[in-house]
């Protein structure tokens, strides 16, 4: 256990993304990162299937990268910065992913900001 | 000798980045943003700095987990500015002075900071969010940065004391540079926020005031917390503070704050501050 990182253990809503974590979800962070690539943008979206078969995701990531199931992929190990580069390509602003990681609409998420308006 | 001249704290929030390239500089949810940099940007157009050096972090843009520095300095004439997913922003590249970027790796790892070294390769807006709003790029930047990226993004990342220590030896190293230069050194990131997670959401203002107030008086207090300290305070994407941390340690000694700016809107506690030595 890293000592800098003890005692979080009961902080919920929370994953630390450490070596353990990176380690485990690389092939799908890799994945997510490509997104910042033209090219690898085009043929996600072109065809998403053999993209994601390409980058040797299993089926359980697959399914979750079909959903953009945004909460459900930082438990599979995603860090948040790759997964916004997905975003992006999913057409999502960061104050949706936060909404739909909290599992709410995005007016609920929204209604619980000082200043909604600054988007 | 160069010498370095003052301090500025600033987050690097990317829709700051999204709100100046669509004009949003008037709107107003978004003005009391940008007009809390017009004080820093008037200090800097009056002190006219020749670099500014920036703590800031990488996004896993610049590098991938594969491979990921701890510290890393950037060397070149030009830092192009990545494209995050969203395809290129309209910002002619950064400049930098790769004589005084060498001369900070060679004075850094001959005082035993071995950083990494980096040429090449696009920046995101860990250095290029704020930038604009403190320099203006028509026709040209003003000066040169010089990026040197933290990693605040895969654990086991530096610790706070750590962070503090590179600001010390970045001092050393600009003081030892020949060329009378004048340098500002910006830290970024924060303040409470988190991005991730069902706590996603999450800030503490109070714990913002305190640790800006720390900043001034006594750095050493923050300089012992631990990465979980600051994850529970601030939420988990706030650790990434400590980048200030090694701004201050540049600025080691007594200073004074010249302007503070806080707007907390949606979920980053964006906030500018500006230092100089006392
Ligand atoms: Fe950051």
């Amino acid at each position: 256990m890293n000592p800098q990182l003890a005692g979080l253990e009961d902080l919920e809503g929370t994953y630390v993304f450490d070596l353990h974590t990176s380690n485990r979800a690389m092939k799908l962070n890799r994945f997510l990162w490509k997104m910042i690539g033209t090219e690898a943008r085009a043929h996600f979206s072109k065809d998403p299937e053999n993209a994601m078969t390409e980058a040797g995701l299993s089926d359980t990531e697959k399914d979750l990268v079909r959903r953009q199931d945004w909460i459900g992929l930082i438990r599979a190990g995603a860090s948040f910065f790759v997964l916004e580069k997905f975003a992006r390509v999913a057409q999502r602003t960061n104050l949706e992913v936060y909404a739909m990681m909290r599992g709410e609409t995005f007016d609920e998420f929204m209604a619980t900001r000082r200043v909604p308006e600054c988007r | 000798m160069a010498k370095i001249i003052g301090g500025i704290g600033t987050s690097h929030v990317p829709t700051i980045g999204v709100a100046y390239d669509k004009g949003k500089q008037d709107d107003p949810a978004w003005a009391p943003l940008f007009k809390g940099y017009k004080p820093v940007a008037d200090w800097l157009a009056e002190k006219k700095p020749d670099a500014l050096v920036f703590f800031y972090n990488d996004h896993a843009t610049t590098f991938f987990f594969d491979l990921y520095p701890t510290f890393a300095l950037g060397i070149g004439a030009q830092f192009e500015i990545a494209d995050e997913g969203a395809g290129k922003r309209p910002l002619p590249p950064m400049r930098g002075n790769v004589d005084l970027s060498i001369h900070i790796a060679e004075s850094l790892v001959n005082d035993e900071f071995d950083i990494t070294t980096f040429q090449d390769r696009p920046i995101d807006h860990g250095c290029a969010s704020p930038l604009p709003l403190l320099w203006p790029h028509a026709p040209d930047w003003p000066g040169v940065i010089v990026p040197i990226a933290i990693n605040v993004l895969q654990f086991p990342i530096p610790t706070a004391k750590r962070c503090y220590k590179l600001g010390q030896a970045l001092r050393r190293a600009i003081e030892s540079y020949p060329e009378d230069l004048k340098v500002v050194v910006v830290g970024t990131g924060g303040l409470s926020h988190q991005v991730h997670g069902e706590r996603a959401g999450f800030n503490n203002e109070e714990w913002d005031m305190e640790f800006l107030d720390l900043f001034v008086k006594n750095p050493e207090e923050l300089t012992k917390l631990r990465h979980a300290d600051y994850i529970r305070r601030g939420g988990a994407e706030s650790v990434e503070q400590i980048m200030w941390l090694a701004m201050r340690g540049a600025l080691e000694g007594e200073i004074r704050e010249l302007h503070r700016n806080y707007y907390l809107a949606t979920t980053t506690a964006m906030t500018v501050t500006l230092y100089e030595p006392a």
